[in-house]
């Protein structure tokens, strides 16, 4: 608290502007009346996926990007959150590519074959020069992928290699990884950043400082330039880059953490683009004639996770009641700012691109969520003996999604019968509850968003089996495990997600987690910038690099 | 007699005066603090009640003040949420004055080596900001209203004590008070029959102007989610849970909590003004 001794003279002065204020206070109050609300069911906007944005026509100096948070690090085997991702899929990049469609596609390896169930071996692109000198062999490739296997370095990717016994040079240009048994997402994960290749000697040279300090050693499209810390960070374009050359000559991340102080940059043209825009911003932006709002596929949903199984949630009937009850359109409406689609199903539509229509019917059928059904659940609560059981959700004002959803949940709770309390958690602590099991203690469940990093349902569905990194709960069906497994085994991604189907019509009807909603991406570009891609795609896809003048 | 009472630099623009400002703010905390004794007969809705599909939704007979982002009734939450954004400061007065005119009178009274101990001692917690004291404390002991407000009282403890000790300084030196020695009267006597009675009108002048301080601190760390357990109506919590109604353009959730709260400093700077004599 801050007070000073004061004995103002000016207080005739005061008196006069007190008049003056009152009158402006009066006005202001009766244009808030005027202003006050939407009409009823108003407040969401109407939204339609964008496959892309347009093209860009030329080159840029430069274009600023508003980042919501400044990453921790830039190391590869550590990025698992939006932005060092965003950052980093333009400055390091991996053996295959994730593309703006969401498939794979040969990266930095040209090929890649599959002689035998268990062995993948990798053909590499010839004359790759990394940014800090030197050129891409299969020596470089070999320890890249070593440090995301190494226990010592705690890589976020570890579990990606947990099925990998060998990585080998097999050639000069050729790198082959042996498998314990098959495993159909180890290929797919080789296009996000598990598969990130850098220099062995600019790994080696940098040493603990890498990702934090100097460059990346890396082959993408764009060199880490000035990083200055809790601001912004430069990229610069890398004139020896392999593939086709970026755009524009600089791209400036600028961290902003405040959603408001986020959308008016924006607004301003301090920033000319940004991803993961503030749900509550939708229709500011869209209203706005400084740019255009943008929504791509993003494969993430939205979910109630549940973390404790030992009190009431541990009774289906109490999980399947809350499901029931919860009022998944008022959520979609004012949590997603109305750009969304409420669901029932663990996974992303999208996510099942490579299933036949067939598989994809199977996999969806009955899991559409109809209007809340108060009776039916308050009826299953009953029936477990659950009414007036006390349960708590961890909330945080991390952004709408996440609040909003918490008090969606405890309403639906209270009217259902059970005793819902909101738990407020610090947003830097939110994190935590994915990580740290003592962060969880005495929460039964949190809002919980999840992204696939890759183009397979399989990627969310190998959540909920017994042991699973992010089963909280400590859920266990052995069915469920079996049929994971099956389909992790299956290679050819027909019968793959054939099995994956029924995984999931098992996960929705035990509901480790409970569903609420696909969430797509939103992108806005200002006038003077174009070629974005509007899909999640920007977690490991060069996508600055297409980004250029509008006109 | 002049008192000199502590203020924040950024509230000196709010001497209202005589003015209609300062009555309408009188009107407001007379309504405020008859709404609050009375609120769970008068709140027309549950403050926790969500509607979702109709949030944000404008005045109507049925919510006279509107909904709030996630449907809830913006009446109800004020009314209830006066309830706790009143009682806090209050504790926090109610204990920093206590405490603070003891420790002054004390001071004062005895001096010398006393005086010198209370003295640097309350001066020692002016090194800690009250908000970081009672973030500190908060998140040691976790959620509720109460370790906030002890960390608030403690903070405001020296602003009193140290008004308090100027006081009784000054009324010692008067003749009426060596009369009374003179007649035999104990110090602890004096101070309680006489002195305190004379210096009381300007203590609670600052103590007036502190609940107006101890409201906005309260209402910042119940704006940072901490204090109030999430589903206790609260006006920080409302101005802080009224951000996204603001992006959405729709800000009068968030703007009622901080009409009142500047009521209550305005009125409380006037009453401080009056007891200083500073207006006419």
């Amino acid at each position: 608290m801050t007070m000073t001794m004061t004995t103002s003279p000016r207080y005739r002065a005061a008196r006069a502007g007190g008049l003056r204020r009152l009158a402006a206070t009066a006005a202001a109050l009766a244009s808030l009346a005027a202003c006050a609300g939407p009409p009823r069911n108003a407040s969401g906007i109407d939204f339609e996926l964008s496959a892309r944005t347009p093209r860009a026509a030329g080159g840029l100096d430069s274009f600023t990007w508003a980042l919501y948070a400044e990453p921790p690090t830039l190391d590869y085997t550590v990025a698992f959150d939006y932005p060092q991702n965003m950052v980093l899929s333009n400055v390091c990049e991996s053996l295959m590519r994730w593309t703006p469609n969401l498939t794979t596609e040969p990266g930095l390896a040209r090929r890649a074959s599959h002689p035998n169930p268990t062995t993948w071996v990798y053909d590499l692109r010839e004359g790759v020069r990394f940014h800090n000198g030197g050129t891409m062999t299969a020596d470089d490739v070999v320890h890249s992928l070593d440090r995301q296997r190494d226990p010592d370095n705690a890589a976020a990717w570890a579990q990606v290699f947990q099925n990998v016994t060998d990585v080998r040079k097999t050639g000069a240009l050729q790198v082959t990884v042996k498998l314990k048994k098959p495993d159909s997402q180890f290929p797919q994960y080789m296009a996000s950043a598990a598969g990130v290749v850098a220099s062995k000697a600019g790994l080696q040279a940098a040493g603990k400082d890498y990702g934090t300090s100097g460059g990346l050693a890396c082959t993408g499209p764009y060199s880490l330039g000035a990083w200055h810390k809790g601001q912004s960070l430069e990229l610069d374009r890398f004139d020896g880059y392999w593939g086709r050359r970026a755009k524009s000559a600089k791209v400036v991340f600028r961290f902003l953490p405040d959603a408001s102080a986020r959308t008016n940059a924006l607004l301003s043209g301090e920033a000319d683009g940004s991803y993961l825009i503030p749900t509550e911003s939708y229709a500011r932006l869209r209203g706005s004639d400084v740019g255009t709002l943008y929504f791509g596929e993003g494969l993430s949903t939205v979910n109630v996770g549940i973390t404790n199984m030992r009190g009431a949630l541990g009774d289906l009937r109490v999980r399947r009641a809350l499901s029931l009850a919860l009022d998944r359109s008022g959520f979609v409406q004012v949590g997603l700012g109305g750009a969304g689609t409420p669901t029932g199903a663990p996974t992303t539509r999208a996510a099942w691109a490579a299933a036949s229509e067939r598989t994809r019917k199977r996999a969806f059928e009955g899991l559409r969520p109809g209007a809340p059904d108060i009776a039916r659940a308050k009826a299953l609560v009953k029936e477990a003996g659950a009414t007036g059981k006390t349960l708590t959700v961890a909330t945080s004002s991390i952004g709408q999604d996440v609040s909003l959803l918490a008090t969606a949940v405890q309403d639906a709770g209270t009217r259902i019968g059970l005793d819902i309390r909101l738990r407020s958690i610090a947003p830097n602590a939110f994190t935590a509850l994915f990580t740290d099991p003592g962060a969880r203690k005495g929460i039964d469940m949190f809002p919980l968003t999840y992204y696939n990093s890759i183009t397979d349902p399989l990627d969310l569905l190998t959540n909920f089996k017994t042991g699973a990194y992010l089963n909280f709960a400590g859920h266990s069906d052995k069915k469920y495990d079996a049929l994971v497994d099956r389909a992790t085994a299956l290679d050819d991604p027909r019968r793959r997600l054939a099995t994956a189907a029924e995984a999931q019509q098992r996960a929705a009807r035990q509901l480790p987690w409970i569903p609420v909603a696909e969430w797509p991406t939103a992108v806005f570009l200002n006038r003077r910038i174009t070629g974005a891609p509007t899909t999640i795609s920007y977690m490991y896809y060069p996508w600055a690099a297409d980004v250029g003048a509008a006109r | 007699m002049t008192a000199v009472f502590t203020r924040r630099p950024g509230l000196r623009g709010i001497r209202a005066g005589g003015s209609p400002l300062h009555l309408v703010c009188l009107g407001l905390v007379a309504l405020i603090v008859t709404a609050a004794l009375l609120a769970p007969w008068l709140v027309p809705h549950d403050p926790n009640a969500v509607d979702l599909g109709g949030a944000l939704a404008g005045p109507s007979p049925d919510h006279p003040l509107g909904v709030d982002a996630a449907g809830r009734d913006t009446l109800s939450r004020l009314l209830l949420g006066a309830r706790t954004s009143l009682l806090g400061p209050l504790g926090v007065v109610v204990f920093s004055t206590l405490a603070g005119v003891a420790v002054g009178t004390a001071a004062a009274w005895r001096g010398g080596w006393l005086d010198s101990v209370l003295s640097r001692s309350t001066e020692l917690v002016f090194a800690f900001p009250g908000l970081l004291l009672a973030i500190l404390i908060i998140a040691v002991y976790g959620e509720g209203l109460l370790a906030p407000v002890v960390a608030l009282a403690v903070a405001y403890l020296p602003y009193v004590s140290r008004l308090t000790r100027s006081l009784v300084l000054a009324e010692r030196a008067r003749p009426y008070v060596s009369a009374y020695q003179v007649q035999g009267h104990s110090g602890l006597q004096i101070c309680l029959r006489h002195v305190l009675p004379n210096i009381a009108p300007v203590v609670l002048a600052q103590a007036t102007v502190n609940f107006g301080y101890a409201l906005m601190d309260l209402a910042g760390l119940s704006f940072l989610g901490l204090g109030v357990p999430a589903l206790t109506p609260d006006w920080g919590r409302m101005v802080f849970d009224g951000q996204t109604a603001i992006q959405h353009g729709y800000p009068l959730s968030a703007v009622l909590p901080c009409v009142l709260i500047v009521a209550f400093n305005v009125v409380g700077e006037r009453w401080a003004d009056r007891v200083a004599r500073r207006t006419p």
